[in-house]
C-alpha cells in the first residue's frame, strides 16, 4: 500500500494523489484501503512519508554496518546520507513543487524517525562505555538523542559544512557530535 | 543632532512602528494567510495607502516585522553573551532568551501551529541553511570573546541546537527550562565549541 501510494506521489505529487489513484496502484479496493485507514488519503499520504523516511534511514544503517568504530559510522552516515538525500528524485521534485505540502509531513514524521535513530545509536553507545570510551556520567538515552537530532539536523540542513569532503565530517563528527561523548577522541 | 531630526522619529511611537507591532498582533490573532493589509491598517490605525508608502507590498510589511523581531531577538541575545563571563554562560544565555522570546511570541506560536507550512520553507532544507547563516552571522560576535576565530562556527551550532530543541516536542530539555538546558549545554554543546589550541593547553596542563 505504501509502495503503491509512493509511485502515484512520484509520478503526481502529494497534493493530487487520491485514493483512487492508491486502490489501482496497490491493486485493492478503496475499502480496504479505508479500512486500513480512517484517515483516508491524507493519513495514507502522511504515512507514506513517513516509510519513505524509515526506508531512507535503513538503506543508511545497511551502508554503515561495517563501519569499525562509531566516529568511522557517524563520518560515513552523514556523508552518505547528504548524497542520498541530494540523489533522491521523488524527494527532491516534491520539495521544488509542494514544499507546503512536504515540509508539515515531514516535520510530524520526523518524531518517529528519531525514535529509530535514537534507539539505533543507544546499544551503540552502549559498547563504547564497555571498552571505557565514554567520557564518565554520560546518560547514554540522552547522549544517542543528541547525535540523533543533530544527524538529522545536518542531513536536511549542513549549512557552513559540506558533508562532501572528508576531513571537514570528520571534525565536525570528532568536535561538534562526539565531543562531549568519547573520551579517546584526543588519543587517536 | 536633533535640529536635523524629523518630526516622525519625534513620535514616540511612529507609524512604521505602529505597523510592525499592528502586523504582529494580527498574525497572532487570524495567522499569516489571512492576514489582509485592511487588518493591519485598522490595528495600526493609518490609512491602506500609508502602509504602502512606507512599506510596499503586503509581504514586504511581513518581511519587515519578522527582520525587525530578529534584530529585537538577536540585540536581547547580544546583552545577555555581552554581560557573561564564561563561555556556558553567554550559551545557556543566548539559547535560554532565544527560548523565551521564541516561545512566548504569539504571532510565531500561531504560525507554527496552525499555518507551518508558512513557516517550515524558511528553517529546513536550503532555507534553514540560510537561517543558520544568518544566524550564525548575527551571533558570532557574543562568541568572540571566548572562542576567537571559531566564533561563526560555534555560533552556527548554537543556532542549530535551539532550532532543533525548540522545533521538536520531544527533546530531552527545554529551552525554557534553565536548569537542566546548562546541564545538557555543559555536557554535550561546550565540548563541541571549544576551540582546539584551549583544549590542547588543557591537556598539557592536565597532563603536567
Amino acid at each position: 500500500m505504501y509502495a503503491g501510494t509512493y509511485e502515484c506521489v512520484a509520478r503526481f505529487g502529494l497534493a493530487k494523489t487520491t485514493v483512487d489513484d492508491v486502490a489501482r496502484a496497490a491493486g485493492v479496493s478503496r475499502a480496504t484501503i479505508y479500512r486500513m485507514f480512517p484517515g483516508g488519503r491524507d493519513q495514507i499520504v502522511r504515512e507514506t512519508v513517513g516509510w519513505e523516511m524509515n526506508r531512507f534511514f535503513t538503506r543508511l544503517a545497511v551502508e554503515v554496518e561495517d563501519a569499525p568504530d562509531l566516529e568511522t559510522r557517524l563520518e560515513r552516515a552523514l556523508s552518505f546520507a547528504r548524497a542520498s538525500l541530494l540523489e533522491h528524485e521523488v524527494l527532491q521534485k516534491v520539495l521544488a513543487t509542494e514544499p507546503d505540502v512536504l515540509l508539515p509531513l515531514m516535520t510530524i514524521e520526523q518524531h518517529r524517525v528519531l525514535r529509530y535513530i535514537t534507539a539505533y545509536l543507544a546499544p551503540l553507545l552502549e559498547a563504547e562505555r564497555a571498552s571505557g570510551r565514554l567520557q564518565d556520567g554520560i546518560d547514554v538515552e540522552v547522549a544517542a538523542d543528541y547525535i540523533a537530532r543533530m544527524l538529522l539536523s545536518l542531513i536536511g540542513t549542513p549549512g557552513r559544512w559540506d558533508l562532501g569532503d572528508r576531513v571537514e565530517v570528520r571534525d565536525l563528527v570528532g568536535r561538534e557530535l562526539l565531543g562531549g561523548i568519547l573520551s579517546s577522541r584526543g588519543n587517536e | 543632532m536633533t535640529a536635523a531630526l524629523a518630526v516622525d522619529s519625534l513620535d514616540p511611537y511612529p507609524v512604521e512602528t505602529r505597523a510592525l507591532d499592528a502586523t504582529l498582533a494580527c498574525i497572532a490573532r487570524h495567522g499569516l494567510s489571512k492576514t489582509t493589509i485592511d487588518d493591519i491598517a485598522r490595528e495600526a490605525g493609518c490609512s491602506r495607502a500609508t502602509l504602502y508608502r512606507y512599506f510596499g507590498s503586503r509581504q514586504d510589511l511581513v518581511a519587515a516585522a519578522v527582520h525587525a523581531e530578529a534584530l529585537r531577538v538577536a540585540d536581547l541575545a547580544r546583552g545577555v553573551a555581552g554581560a557573561a563571563t564564561t563561555l556556558e554562560d553567554a550559551v545557556v544565555g543566548v539559547l535560554g532568551v532565544a527560548g523565551r522570546e521564541l516561545g512566548e511570541h504569539a504571532a510565531l506560536r500561531f504560525v507554527a501551529d496552525v499555518e507551518p507550512e508558512q513557516l517550515l520553507p524558511y528553517i529546513t532544507f536550503s532555507g534553514g541553511d540560510r537561517f543558520l547563516h544568518d544566524a550564525a552571522e548575527t551571533l558570532a560576535p557574543c562568541f568572540v570573546r571566548f572562542v576567537g576565530d571559531d566564533a561563526t562556527r560555534a555560533a552556527e551550532w548554537v543556532a542549530r541546537i535551539g532550532l532543533a530543541l525548540w522545533l521538536s516536542p520531544t527533546a530531552p530539555v527545554s529551552l525554557a527550562d534553565a536548569e537542566t538546558l546548562r546541564g545538557y549545554v555543559r555536557a554535550f554543546v561546550l565540548p563541541a565549541l571549544e576551540p582546539s589550541h584551549v583544549r590542547n593547553i588543557s591537556n598539557q596542563l592536565s597532563k603536567g
